[in-house]
């Protein structure tokens, strides 16, 4: 494959088809958006409009059903596979594409959750060397993150050329993971974010919000972050890190009981506006949290800590280092808690290169997909921030954290490559 | 004899970056422009002997004035420093510069460091807009109109098509260009959006026609973002150099400069253009007169140019004020493709304002580093090849304060 003119989408109706689709169209590529009906096509291509804010896009879009696979698949030379997160339907699928692609045409897959060796099984050898996961983050017009999962059946060239086209055409940033359950960024996202709830049970859901909010470097607190995401999705990925991997923190994926009773009782989030998730809004738009213990909403109480709020005094004058400097010094319960979320998150990162990237990145494939990704401050940010792999190692010994032998290894001196990595502490 | 005036590298941020979304404020800004430009010129903050900061409506937009003293506040070994900040609406930052640069001609000080600022995503878009309106005559041109900028500049666009006729596609051009380049420049504003020239074309929900005729596409963009730059005298960037075991003929230096004001009142603008060779006189003689500095005959000898592109009309212009074109035909430029990226002057291979962004009181000193990166040949994936001089033209207002540069080594 030289050049990448026609592209399939298959389930180009879902969110992660159509706006991964719309990422090929506006790169210039004919897309092919496949549904079951033109009508779901359609939807596809708006909200691929939509996310490129421009009704230029039509144009190299075109509507199809999956009756027309064995017409237009010979034409295509990347066929994109986005449809619903089920083995047996992808591989029927997979079967389909395999009779009907020219030799040599690329096949993907966003699935974030099973393997791309067993997707792949009943197909031909052609069909094999030129499959792989392209898992796109959501939404992929702010995302920049895309993690490569590559198998053994792909060439070195097959590698080079998908990972220079993703680069300069797709214009993604492109991170080499392993096939691993959650592959590197729902991986290590995941383990916080299930780690945040489970203490949420005890310690309430708004004081984990604030105490974990985005002056700890994310866009947004944890368990907002799930509401965002989905009960539903948290839980399926979640789910299945839990059952397929065992590390140092498999405990940490271990759903709370009472998110699964959230998602039976159809709370999921934001995409559930009349049972809400972790937080509601009532009908004057007052923000209502819920009680893990009684289930019921109740109204936010807002609570304040002197030392965060001067954390962010100085993140909001640029004053970072202070910033850390605080967050190192303190030693009240709450920075015990704060500081166990920080540095099992650098300690959870630097534990899993090798394993779900490769050991010659290092860290900065992990460091790329929790920023590009994730809008996180990726570790070794942390690291430089509170001073070093050496100061970063006493305070995980201090903090009882299990320290990685990648971090105890590494030369003092500046770690981070992402440029500007301020942008993810937020003040707010 | 006046000593060179020198430039020894500086620093811009991430245009993309919306800094009241992440709860900062314009004192993080300055920090993290200088944390930034004293890192990778490794200058030190001691060794600066005064500032000058560009500043359009720091007032407006943040309730922040006397922004010459905020920078004291990165290191307090520069507390006693002279500063100052200054403000020629969008030509703010080179005016910044043009004064540290006659401080250092005068032998006054060595090394001073000027510094573009402004936080604009503080506000939303109407009022944004209505605060640019105190770039032109408010009280008469402005006052109760709803953006009113796009609107001053389709009048330049009805001047135009009135002398010499315009067609929309070649601004069209002129906004796909701008946009293709800052894909190339990681520190654009609008390194990731999707454009073309088919979508510049378009008109409907996502490109919005603002003023008469004036679109979206032909807008610059509404952008956070600060930059800096050194200033040195030919003995302290002869010391700098054999510091960086570098060779002071490879360090670039200003090489002239122009500074024409013209009456703020657009009215008065448009009865000149009826009267004279070019539509814009005073941008005009601002440009002949850096042409003199530098001596220079016209732009033959200029290998790039980083203009003012508040709007895709404005650029139009600055083409035959350049002289790149006679009066008249910049449209044959965009047409053989002198002013693109590979072009025989490509204009704006930053991406220009509307591309790389354009924070208000910054832009002047943003182009002055681009022309110091093309020059020095460290401009990365935007590097025009083989730059030997670079221009600038910042523009305050409806083309009133006009400035220019131009940049250039002796290797």
């Amino acid at each position: 494959m030289t050049s990448i003119r026609k592209a399939a989408i298959l389930g180009a109706n879902g969110t992660m088809g159509s706006l991964s689709g719309g990422i090929f169209a506006q790169a210039g590529i004919t897309c092919l958006f496949f549904e079951r009906t033109f009508e779901e096509s359609k939807n596809g291509i708006e909200n691929a409009v939509k996310q490129a804010r421009s009704e230029v896009l039509r144009e190299y879009i075109i509507p199809k059903t999956y009756d027309d696979l064995e017409k237009d698949l010979p034409d295509c030379d990347w066929i994109f596979e986005a449809i619903a997160e089920n083995l047996s339907l992808k591989q029927e699928y997979f079967q389909k594409v395999d009779r009907f692609r020219k030799q040599g045409s690329i096949v993907s897959t966003t699935s974030s959750s099973l393997s791309i060796e067993d997707m792949a099984g009943e197909c031909g050898e052609d069909f094999k060397a030129h499959f792989l996961g392209v898992h796109f983050f959501n939404p992929p017009g702010k995302l920049l993150a895309n993690e490569l999962i590559f198998h053994q059946k792909n060439s070195e060239k097959f590698k080079t050329f998908i990972e220079e086209f993703c680069e300069k055409v797709l214009r993604r940033v492109n991170i080499v993971a392993c096939d691993r359950s959650g592959f590197a960024g729902n991986r290590i996202g995941f383990q916080l974010l299930n780690e945040a709830a489970l203490y949420a049970e005890k310690y309430g859901v708004e004081n984990i919000d604030y105490l974990l909010g985005p002056y700890t470097g994310r866009a947004l607190p944890p368990l907002a972050t799930i509401d965002l995401v989905g009960l539903d999705v948290h839980k399926a990925i979640i789910n299945n890190i839990f059952e397929h991997v065992k590390d140092e923190r498999h405990d940490s994926f271990k759903l709370p009981g009472y998110v699964q009773k959230m998602v039976d009782n159809k709370m999921l989030g934001r995409k559930s506006k009349t049972y809400g998730g972790f937080y509601r809004y009532t009908e004057n738009k007052e923000k209502l949290v819920i009680d893990p213990s009684s289930f019921e909403f109740k109204k936010m109480e807002n609570p304040k800590n002197d030392s965060i709020e001067k954390i962010k005094l100085y993140i909001h004058d640029g004053y970072y280092r202070k910033a850390f400097d605080l967050i190192k010094n303190e030693h009240s319960n709450e920075f015990t808690m704060i500081k166990h979320f920080i540095l099992g998150y650098i300690s959870y990162s630097f534990f899993r290169i090798g394993q779900v990237t490769p050991s010659e990145v290092g860290i900065h494939g992990i460091d790329r997909v929790m920023s590009y990704g994730f809008s996180w401050l990726p570790p070794s940010a942390w690291v430089d921030f509170f001073g070093g792999p050496g100061e970063t190692v006493k305070l995980m010994e201090r903090s009882d954290i299990p320290v990685p032998e990648h971090l105890k290894i590494l030369p003092e001196g500046k770690l981070c490559r992402i440029p500007e990595v301020t942008k993810y502490l937020i003040a707010n | 004899m006046r000593s060179k005036v020198y430039i020894l590298g500086g620093y811009q941020t991430d245009f993309a970056r919306n800094w009241s979304r992440e709860g900062k404020g314009i004192q993080a800004m300055i920090n993290e422009v200088m944390d930034g430009a004293f890192t990778v010129t490794e200058i030190e903050p001691k060794d600066i002997q005064a500032i000058h900061v560009g500043n359009f409506a720091g007032e407006l937009y943040t309730m922040q004035a006397h922004l010459g003293s905020f920078p004291l506040n990165y290191d307090p070994v520069m507390r006693g420093l002279p500063t100052s900040r200054h403000e020629a609406a969008c030509a703010s930052g080179s005016i910044a510069a043009l004064m540290a640069r006659a401080e250092i001609e005068a032998g006054i000080y060595n090394l001073i460091m000027v510094l573009g600022v402004e936080l604009m995503k503080s506000v939303d878009a109407k009022t944004g807009g209505n605060f640019l309106g105190t770039a032109a005559w408010y009280e008469k041109e402005c006052r109760g109109i709803e953006f009113p900028f796009p609107k001053l500049f389709d009048r330049l666009y009805d001047v135009y098509d009135e002398l010499y006729g315009l067609k929309y596609e070649h601004l069209a051009q002129i906004s796909a260009i701008n946009y293709e380049n800052a894909k190339r420049n990681s520190k654009s504003q609008t390194r990731n959006w999707y454009m073309n020239k088919k979508h510049a074309c378009s008109t409907g929900d996502y490109n919005l026609t603002i003023g008469k005729r004036l679109r979206a596409t032909d807008c610059s963009q509404v952008t956070d973002g600060a930059a800096v730059i050194f200033l040195a005298s030919q003995s302290n960037a002869q010391n700098y150099a054999k510091k960086h075991g570098l060779q002071i003929e490879n360090i670039p230096y200003i090489q002239g400069w122009g500074h024409a004001t013209a009456p703020i009142h657009f009215d008065d603008k448009a009865e000149e253009a009826k009267e004279n060779e070019y539509i814009l006189p005073h941008t005009r003689r601002a440009i002949t007169d850096a042409y003199k500095r530098a001596g220079l005959n016209g732009p033959d000898e200029i290998s790039c140019i980083e203009t003012h592109d508040c709007f895709t009309i404005t650029e139009y212009a600055a083409i035959e004020h350049f002289g790149l074109t006679k009066p008249g035909e910049a449209w044959k430029a965009i047409e053989n493709g002198i002013i693109d990226f590979n072009g025989k002057c490509p204009i704006n291979p930053s991406g220009g304002l509307i591309g790389v962004g354009h924070p208000v009181g910054t832009t002047g000193t943003r182009q002055l580093l681009d022309a110091y990166l093309q020059v020095s040949d460290k401009a990365g994936d935007y590097q025009v090849p083989g730059v030997r001089r670079a221009a600038t033209l910042n523009i305050g207002g409806s083309a009133t304060t006009n400035v220019v540069h131009i940049i250039g080594s002796d290797s």
